[in-house]
């Protein structure tokens, strides 16, 4: 059965026919061309495949696409303009914080949402928050440390304004 | 919405049978109650309901004899959190485990709960995934019912023009089995008041912390009489037996009693005593009866510890006040 659902991906408009089946991560990947989403485990259990529905992280593997008509989406793509990184993917690749790159999208909208809900977060709530992505090259410390200078720049960025 | 329950059901009805052709999942959103009751009446055993879906998208999925999807993770009747007459407070199953963590009225009624939703899957999984699924999928292994079963709790379902209560524990049956009718969705859990100084602790042994099912758990709820030991204790174990367990052997051992080494070795091993476990994928039934007694002995000193502290800063601002 084919659904018709409206998404706003990265504060972009946009409509799919979905199987009443299929997962976000396939509409994002296969239908929205959106492939920086990565697939890791398929069950929920790796975080590659987070994305923000909604401004909360989740594993887009575990949701189906119909569910969700109307809500929104942000994926890596919509970190960053074009041609240049975010504040957080810049630090990402200052602290070392990426080698094989595959969970490097998922952690990055999981740091995101921590630093939604976090001003000035604890090293333990940012290790609490990217607790559901796993990283098997670098271990974590670097991304740790990447979203905590994420977080103190952008509180000097708050604080200036 | 008034609509709902029916021209969309024959379209559902219509398109099932072309399902059997070309392995076709109907879907259909609800946002009533009503409509959700009235839909299982006629195509119950034929629906899955989906609340947040967390659990479906993993492992085998049941579309061959489930083939109309009814997503009721819209249906606002589900999400609501009152406190009643009595001071019940009323917990609307379709609440994501995270939104049960973050409220405020929770944290003051039923801390318990929200420590055991706070230990469920990830954040990922957290964010997604209802109360109402994990009662609904009645896992042995689900962290909210140990929580809920030593909070006295009760489950209210919804039925076509009817409603029926549990005790949480009585609505169980079997492992993935529950009391549910064909036509029946769970609506809420009623978690009656309790008076006194509550201490709680909920733990659960698994694979990693960040993101894992049970292979056991430990839910324990308790008032603290005195300085020193615990009154009205309540103690639950979780992926230890077809079904969740409350343990009276454990609670006897601890009622009234302070909270020494030898008192809590004693609880422990009245807990692997009483636990029933099985080997399985997670883990074998050897470790599961081992690490109950472990989780339990952890949760307890933690207690103990917590305890010695608050009587320590009440002697010390006793002190204070005479010196003044």
């Amino acid at each position: 059965m084919k659904i018709t659902v409206r998404l706003q991906i990265n504060g972009a408009e946009a409509r799919f026919e979905v199987d009443s089946t299929e997962r976000l991560v396939d509409t994002l990947r296969e239908k929205a061309g959106l492939t920086g989403t990565k697939v890791g485990c398929g069950i929920g259990e790796c975080g590659a495949c987070s994305v923000l529905l909604d401004g909360k992280v989740v594993s887009a593997c575990l949701v189906l696409t119909a569910q969700v008509d109307g809500a929104k989406v942000a994926t890596v793509e919509g970190l960053g303009k074009a041609g240049e990184l975010s504040d957080l993917q810049g630090a990402f690749v200052r602290e070392g914080a990426i080698q094989c790159g595959y969970c490097t999208p998922g952690m990055l909208m999981a740091a995101e949402a921590i630093l939604a809900r976090y001003r000035r977060p604890t090293t333990e709530q940012i290790r609490k928050g990217i607790s559901g992505n796993l990283c098997r090259c670098t271990g974590y410390a670097k991304i740790v440390s990447a979203i905590r200078k994420t977080a103190g720049r952008r509180a000097i960025q708050r604080s200036g304004r | 919405m008034k609509s709902e329950g029916g021209p969309k059901k024959q379209d559902g009805k219509q398109r099932r049978k072309r399902r059997r052709a070309h392995v076709m999942v109907a879907f259909i959103k609800l946002t009533l109650l009503e409509a959700v009751t009235e839909f299982l009446w006629s195509d119950g055993p034929e629906s899955l309901l989906i609340p947040g879906g967390s659990d479906i998208l993993v492992g085998p999925r049941p579309f061959t004899d489930k083939h109309i999807l009814i997503d009721i993770s819209q249906v606002t009747e589900l999400k609501k959190v009152t406190v009643g007459a009595g001071g019940v407070l009323s917990v609307g199953v379709g609440l994501t485990h995270q939104e049960i963590v973050d409220h405020p009225v929770i944290r003051r009624r039923a801390r318990l709960l929200q420590l055991a939703c706070g230990r469920v899957g990830s954040i990922q999984i957290r964010n997604r995934g209802t109360l109402g699924g994990n009662l609904g999928n009645a896992s042995p292994a689900g962290d909210s019912i140990p929580a809920l079963a030593c909070l006295d709790a009760r489950v209210v379902v919804a039925g076509r023009s009817r409603r029926r209560e549990f005790d949480l524990l009585s609505f169980f049956t079997g492992p993935g089995e529950t009391a549910l009718q064909v036509d029946e969705v769970i609506e809420s859990v009623q978690i009656p008041e309790r008076e006194g100084r509550s201490v709680a602790f909920f733990k659960k042994a698994g694979q990693r912390r960040g993101m894992c099912c049970s292979k056991a758990s430990v839910a324990l709820l308790a008032r603290r009489r005195s300085p020193k030991s615990l009154s009205d204790v309540r103690v639950a174990l979780g992926a230890v037996a077809p079904t969740v367990l409350r343990i009276p052997e454990v609670e006897q051992v601890l009622e009234g009693r302070r909270l020494t080494p030898a008192v809590i070795r004693e609880a422990a091993e009245a807990c692997s005593r009483a636990a029933n476990p099985i080997d399985d994928i997670r883990s074998t039934a050897d470790y599961r009866r081992q690490v109950v007694g472990a989780l339990l002995t952890e949760g307890l000193f933690e207690i103990a510890d917590h305890m010695q502290l608050l009587e320590q800063r009440r002697r010390s601002a006793k002190r204070r006040g005479r010196r003044r």
